[in-house]
């Protein structure tokens, strides 16, 4: 289990993230949510381990993360929001580094286990034919697909997923939403933030959202759905951390555009 | 702000690349930090200018020492402009994010076109500037013909040679560059842009260390000498400096005649190429893709290689082949190396020109001293690249990963620099000793050249905690006197000590003796390195600056900081 104990951070002054609280449960797939800027990413950051809270801390597996960071790292795979990678490295090049730094193979059979995994992974998602192409080379999607296939590598107890589904055609999102229940489903604790609340409601167990870096809710999609007497995730959404009038905004964008 | 401003800004700035510079610094601090090297070099010349008189001399050495100081001056300008040229090679032409963001905005080619050439311009003219404020005002009383006029006059003449000088040498590299994007294809040309950029640093290094001094009326009149002047540029702007100053002889006119020709040459070819290129390279870009997709060939297997330190080895070596800014900045270290051994090789054949006898044992001192001042510059040069970053912004990868001890990334990286420095530098000295020497010579002398890699090689990465090409860099925090300093140092060093090799060579308990002073020193180096680096506890480091000691509360009142 993932647990947030009150944590926040902040930057020079400014609160990104307060007293943020909530827990992600082995098996259950955890939406997390928020408007742009509300904190999501820096949560998932401190989730990694990259960046460090200013105050609270985070268990994973009733052991504080910072107690012993690398063996947390082991059980993580992380997919950033931003498809940062090395552009000068091939797809194949890529992923057999990022084996080599995990040290997933310390043994020629191992190595041989991991090349194959990797095939599969390039296979699977449609990145064989390119794989020694060049990442400067890659669509976002195929730079996505990379992301994905790096962090399900060494088969992690504890995936981040921040916008998964950013760039990637119907298919692959299609196989990444199965795939996302099926690892909930054999036990993995999965946390992902994601815009596309139709997608979030369909996979998620439970949802957290935020709102200028607090929680507003945490709870089972169904339970939020009858305690706020809304049918949909988006209006659920809505209600708690979208402050404007949706339409008027657009109604004014519109008269701007003609002014 | 008219479109030509903004674009003029963007261009400018682009000069120096702001990926690199570290989260907590800014582009003001990195571009002072850059111009500070010409300004320091300024200052020091401005020093001489000073203090130097022709007091107690005779008038044919004190016209030497002007002359060749004039000569000093224009060479370091076309250097410092050369080099220059060659580092904003990629910023000419616009690039792929140049033509994807602009082509699709209402902004004619000839906005953007006149943009580039004013930012170039002005980055150009800063160069200048930063090299010879303070000396250009000092210098031309020194170059005067007397009195407050001649002192305006050589000021004058002073600033329009350096700017000629420094025109004709960058519109000579946008020739060879604008000619070369008009002949080869698009993807040729970058290929062989990279070739061309180390051809140009070789050349222009080579030229300003090798070329010979001759600042009397006699040396440069000579009929010997003609064909050669025909060749240096730095000696046709002195003619034109004389000539701007009227201070001209004949010995100069030619060469004066020969700067304008030269001059008006390379402008005009640039130009022409330039605008051409321009044009083509804008539709080419869109046309064609930068990198075209390798499908054959060889690819190491996926099992090669299953550590930590496979990993970083790997990732440095690609890094170091595949990254042009990584490589061109390598070629200077190695040209800096190279002009050493031929300035020593040179010296040595000089010696044995004026017919002092060397002993027969020292005539493989050439080769001593190639291969151990290459070995030096290639692990300074690769230590160098190491930190500098290859987009920074990937390198959280590294941090996620970072499951293993800091100690064991500290080993990664010592082993990265052994395989791309230390052990290829050492194979291609072996393959020239074992083909010129008899194989116990060859064999001794590598041995030598073993230990004193290893030695340097910890001697550089003594305090470096870093994954190569990961950390952000600020530069300045070099501390250039220590450096200069300790490579004057490692350079004596390394002269005693081949003559010491030398005379060891037949004496076997000499040779012994220093081949155990080496081994203990290479030791001692890694003892220091490994015992006192203290990694475990600071950590792998991916940030120059560390996060600051004092929490700013970033605290404001109606909207404005709040300033203690």
């Amino acid at each position: 289990m993932l647990e947030l104990r009150e944590v926040s951070k902040c930057f020079a002054g400014i609160t990104a993230v307060d007293q943020v609280s909530f827990c992600a449960r082995a098996g259950e797939v955890t939406g997390y949510l928020g408007p742009n800027g509300s904190g999501k990413s820096t949560t998932m950051k401190m989730i990694t381990g990259i960046m460090e809270a200013t105050s609270g801390e985070i268990w994973f597996d009733g052991v504080p993360i910072h107690r012993d960071l690398m063996t947390y790292k082991r059980r993580l795979g992380y997919v950033p929001e931003e498809p940062q990678l090395y552009p000068h490295l091939t797809g194949l090049e890529y992923l057999v580094m990022v084996s080599q730094l995990r040290g997933l193979a310390p043994t020629l059979a191992a190595a041989r286990v991991v090349g194959e995994k990797i095939e599969g992974l390039l296979r699977l998602f449609s990145l064989h034919s390119d794989r020694h192409s060049p990442i400067s080379n890659y669509s976002k999607g195929m730079r996505q697909k990379i992301l994905l296939s790096a962090a399900l590598l060494h088969n992690p107890d504890l995936l981040l997923l921040d916008e998964p589904f950013s760039g990637l055609d119907v298919a692959t999102g299609l196989v990444l939403r199965s795939l996302i229940q099926e690892l909930a489903a054999r036990g993995k604790v999965v946390l992902f933030s994601s815009h596309e609340l139709e997608t979030v409601e369909q996979v998620s167990t439970r949802v957290v959202i935020l709102h200028r870096g607090k929680v507003v809710a945490d709870d089972s999609i169904a339970r939020l759905r009858t305690l706020m007497e809304i049918p949909t995730l988006e209006g659920i959404f809505s209600q708690l951390a979208v402050e404007q009038d949706t339409s008027a905004v657009s109604r004014e964008i519109a008269d701007l555009m003609q002014a | 702000m008219s479109q030509f401003r903004v674009l003029y800004r963007q261009f400018l700035f682009r000069a120096v690349d702001l990926e690199l510079i570290s989260k907590q610094a800014d582009s003001s601090t990195l571009i002072g930090q850059f111009a500070s090297l010409p300004i320091f070099v300024s200052m020091m010349l401005t020093l001489g200018g000073l203090f130097v008189s022709g007091r107690g001399m005779k008038p044919e050495a004190w016209q030497a020492l002007v002359w060749g100081m004039e000569h000093f001056l224009i060479a370091t300008t076309m250097l410092a402009v050369g080099l220059f040229a060659v580092l904003s090679w990629d910023s000419t032409f616009p690039d792929r994010r140049d033509v994807y963001v602009l082509a699709p905005l209402p902004v004619a080619t000839r906005t953007m076109f006149f943009a580039k050439v004013a930012a170039l311009g002005s980055a150009l003219g800063l160069t200048v500037v930063a090299l010879h404020l303070p000396c250009g005002l000092v210098w031309p009383r020194v170059f005067s013909t007397g009195g407050f006029g001649g002192w305006l006059r050589a000021i004058g003449s002073y600033w329009i040679t350096m700017a000629a000088a420094g025109a004709f040498i960058y519109a000579a590299v946008l020739a060879v560059q604008g000619v070369a994007a008009q002949l080869l294809s698009r993807r040729w040309f970058l290929r062989a842009s990279s070739f061309l950029q180390l051809a140009a640093f070789s050349v222009f290094l080579s030229v300003y260390f090798l070329e010979p001094s001759w600042s009397t009326p006699a040396a440069l009149s000579a009929p010997e000498n003609q064909r050669m002047l025909a060749m240096l540029p730095s000696y046709w702007f002195l003619g034109f400096f004389h000539a701007l100053n009227g201070s001209s002889q004949p010995a100069l006119d030619p060469l004066a005649r020969r700067a304008v020709t030269g001059l008006l040459l390379a402008v005009g070819v640039a130009a022409i190429a330039f605008v051409l290129s321009y044009v083509r390279t804008m539709r080419r870009i869109i046309e064609e893709p930068d990198i075209v997709p390798s499908r054959r060939g060889w690819h190491l297997p996926i099992t090669a290689g299953r550590s930590l330190r496979a990993a970083l080895v790997l990732f440095s070596f690609r890094t170091l082949v595949r990254s042009r800014q990584h490589r061109v900045l390598l070629a200077f270290y190695l040209g800096l190396g190279f002009t050493l051994v031929i300035l020593l090789i040179a010296a040595f054949v000089r010696r044995a020109a004026n017919g002092t006898r060397i002993p027969e044992m020292a005539l493989g001192a050439p080769l001593f001293i190639s291969t151990l001042v290459m070995m030096v510059s290639v692990i300074v040069g690769v230590r160098v690249m190491f930190s500098l970053p290859l987009a920074l912004p990937a390198n959280w990868i590294f941090r996620v990963t970072e499951v293993h001890s800091p100690t064991a990334y500290v080993n990664a990286v010592r082993a990265s620099l052994f395989a791309v420095a230390v052990i290829p530098a050492w194979i291609i000295s072996g393959v020239l000793c074992f083909s010129i020497w008899p194989w116990r010579r060859a064999l001794s002398h590598l041995a030598v050249l073993a230990l004193w890699g290893t030695l340097v090689a910890y001697l550089a990465l003594y305090d470096f905690h870093k994954v190569p090409f990961t950390c952000s860099y600020l530069p300045g925090k070099t501390r250039f006197n220590i450096v200069v300093l300790g490579a004057a140092g490692l350079m004596m060093l390394l002269i005693f000590g081949v003559q010491y090799e030398l005379r060891a060579m037949s004496n076997p308990l000499a040779f012994a003796g220093l081949l155990g002073g080496l081994a203990i020193a290479a030791l001692l180096a890694r003892w220091r390195t490994v015992k006192f680096g203290d990694v475990d506890r600071e950590g792998v480091q991916f940030e120059d600056l560390p996060p600051p000691e004092v929490q700013v509360l970033g605290l404001s009142r109606d909207g404005s900081p709040i300033r203690g």
